[in-house]
């Protein structure tokens, strides 16, 4: 999901220390609850639930991950995605297929006893759904952490927050921030710095993007960045078969863009997509106020309302009251 | 563009006002001098500064954003003898900031502004009170009472005529009543607010020099202090965001 350019930005990652990432971070919420659900899980792949067989995957992340970005002065903003554009109903549909498809192998896979195909499956069929989403909300509100609706892309809002300077970078496993304008973007923010990869478990360090530098680097303007999510396929249309990133890179480079779409591309006008990503809607209208931790509400939600256990959560609690009790400027600008 | 001439001391007074709350910052260059605004990561606490080309030897500029890694420009100052001049010089578009004093020529590369937080607006905040005093008198007061504390209460008592600085500790209270000849000047208003000792202890340090340092209050709102710096051609604005008094 989001637009595969990875194999192009290779040369533009630095790794960075957390103490380099304090300030205000605008994550990607549904791709922080998607990565939640995905990954916390059973070998077998059944997500982790309370005793009501209520999906809980999603806040232990949500909570633990909160609770160490505070600890490590980060102030994050949950940017939560509004209604798609019509034209990403295929990508969406597809989606949903695509999880269907991979619930049903699961139970398949389970029956047959194969744990690894399980998990795999199992993580496929995750949804962010609106319980998930609602649940979120509910434990971010009494975190006092904010939570912005955008009007439709979560990145594109966190991009435009980012070029307006409220925010100091969107943070998203996803690439698309960059095509919205992004000046910069940070990924890998995750608790434990450790990865499942193929069944080995990786290292994984914070890693930051400049935009200036991706685009100087590749010798490209915005425009064509985007051109070459449109080329090898984006979350809002498809792309051409066999075209990766470096071959989009090099077509785009040698200003054959509008050439190729009309070749390979028979029907398809790239404006409304291009447009999307360089004008998209988005809101000035939010409030970025972050206030103390409701002690109390948190264990009612997390402990008796999920079953969580109320010795993680309060030693978890304890670490972030402690700098509690300070305000902070956000009211008087 | 930037070449520019100042006094050592100068500069590095300037340095240490941001580096008492920002590791880094966006330096406007101008015609009229310079300038920044930061706020700390934490967004507790704000620092504003001008210093005007008059504060320095020679300047000539033009408009520009610097991004600035001010713990490393502070480690470098640190070099410095007294009496040193610095030499800056920034090409146009470049990207590397000269620093010559004292046959060294440091080629510091400058940040790349888009990664730093952009400045602030300046915030709306109405504060009544107003106690000027000294700053060494002022960073005193600070440092009497982190003996005890961590966070130390500012406020004005207007029917006494005072400011007074109070703190409480686990075990341990200390209060220090100022009026009469031990200010320069009081605003008289019902204030009183609640700080940190952890920021005021950074910024008291860098206060302590100044001939004189206002004190605006107000009741449960930030504490700004201003006062000038580089004899005069320069002036800074520190401001605080007030803790949450407990019961």
């Amino acid at each position: 999901m989001g637009v595969a350019i990875r194999d192009i930005l290779a040369d533009f990652k630095s790794t960075v220390e957390w103490g380099s990432l304090a300030g205000v971070a605008a994550v990607d919420a549904h791709n922080a609850l998607y990565q939640f659900l995905s990954i916390i899980r059973q070998p077998d792949g059944t997500p982790l639930m309370d005793r009501e067989g209520r999906v809980t995957s999603h806040l232990s992340g949500l909570f633990f991950r909160t609770v160490n970005f505070i600890e490590k002065g980060i102030r994050p903003v949950y940017i939560f995605d509004g209604p798609p554009p019509a034209f990403k109903t295929a990508t969406l549909e597809q989606r949903r297929e695509t999880r269907r498809a991979a619930g049903e192998k699961w139970q398949e896979a389970l029956k047959k006893g194969d744990l690894e195909e399980a998990y795999k499956q199992a993580r496929s069929s995750s949804r962010v759904d609106e319980a998930v989403i609602e649940s979120a909300k509910s434990l971010l509100a009494l975190m006092g952490i904010p939570a912005v609706d955008a009007p439709t892309e979560g990145e594109a809002q966190a991009a435009f927050m980012a070029i307006r300077g409220d925010v100091s970078y969107p943070v998203s496993q996803d690439y698309d921030s960059l095509l919205f304008g992004a000046p910069v973007l940070v990924r890998n923010l995750t608790v434990s710095g450790k990865r499942k990869f193929r069944n080995r478990t990786l290292t994984i360090r914070p890693e930051r993007i400049v935009l200036k530098d991706v685009l100087e680097g590749l010798e490209i303007s915005r425009e064509q960045l985007v051109e070459i999510g449109i080329l090898i396929g984006t979350d809002f249309n498809e792309g051409i078969r066999g075209v990766g990133p470096r071959t989009a890179l090099k077509l785009v480079q040698q200003d054959a863009f509008d050439a190729t779409v009309a070749e390979k591309m028979a029907g398809f006008n790239p404006g409304l997509v291009r447009e999307f990503f360089l004008h998209p809607p988005v809101t000035g209208r939010y409030d970025l106020a972050w206030a103390s931790p409701d002690e109390e509400g948190i264990l009612e939600l997390l402990c008796e309302g999920y079953d969580f256990s109320p010795e993680r959560v309060t030693g978890s609690l304890e670490k972030i009251m402690k700098t509690s009790g300070q305000k902070t400027l956000d009211r008087w600008f | 563009m930037l070449k520019a001439d100042i006094d050592a001391d100068i500069f590095r007074e300037t340095i240490d006002v941001i580096s008492a709350l920002v590791p880094e910052c966006r330096l406007h260059v101008g015609e009229s001098g310079i300038r920044t605004r930061a706020v700390d990561t934490a967004n507790v606490a704000m620092v504003s500064i001008e210093l005007s080309a008059d504060a320095f030897n020679s300047f000539v500029a033009t408009e520009a954003e610097l991004g600035i890694d001010i713990a490393k420009m502070k480690n470098i100052l640190g070099m410095m003898g007294k009496g040193d001049v610095l030499k800056m010089e920034l090409p146009d578009e470049g990207h590397k900031l000269e620093l010559a004093f004292g046959g060294y020529k440091y080629s510091v590369t400058l940040l790349d502004v888009n990664t730093i937080r952009k400045d602030p607006n300046p915030p709306t905040i109405n504060l009544p009170g107003k106690a000027v005093l000294s700053g060494a008198s002022l960073n005193n007061a600070v440092k009497a009472a982190a003996v005890i504390s961590d966070k130390i209460a500012l406020g004005i008592d207007p029917d006494a005529g005072i400011f007074y600085m109070e703190a409480e500790g686990d075990t341990d209270h200390i209060r220090l009543d100022l009026g009469g000849d031990d200010l320069i000047s009081l605003e008289a208003a019902q204030a009183r607010s609640l700080f940190s000792l952890d920021y005021l202890k950074d910024m008291g340090k860098v206060m302590s020099r100044a001939e004189k340092v206002e004190v605006h209050l107000g009741i449960d709102h930030p504490v700004k202090f201003s006062f000038a710096i580089a004899e005069g051609n320069g002036q800074v604005e520190y401001l605080l965001a007030p803790r949450i008094e407990a019961d």
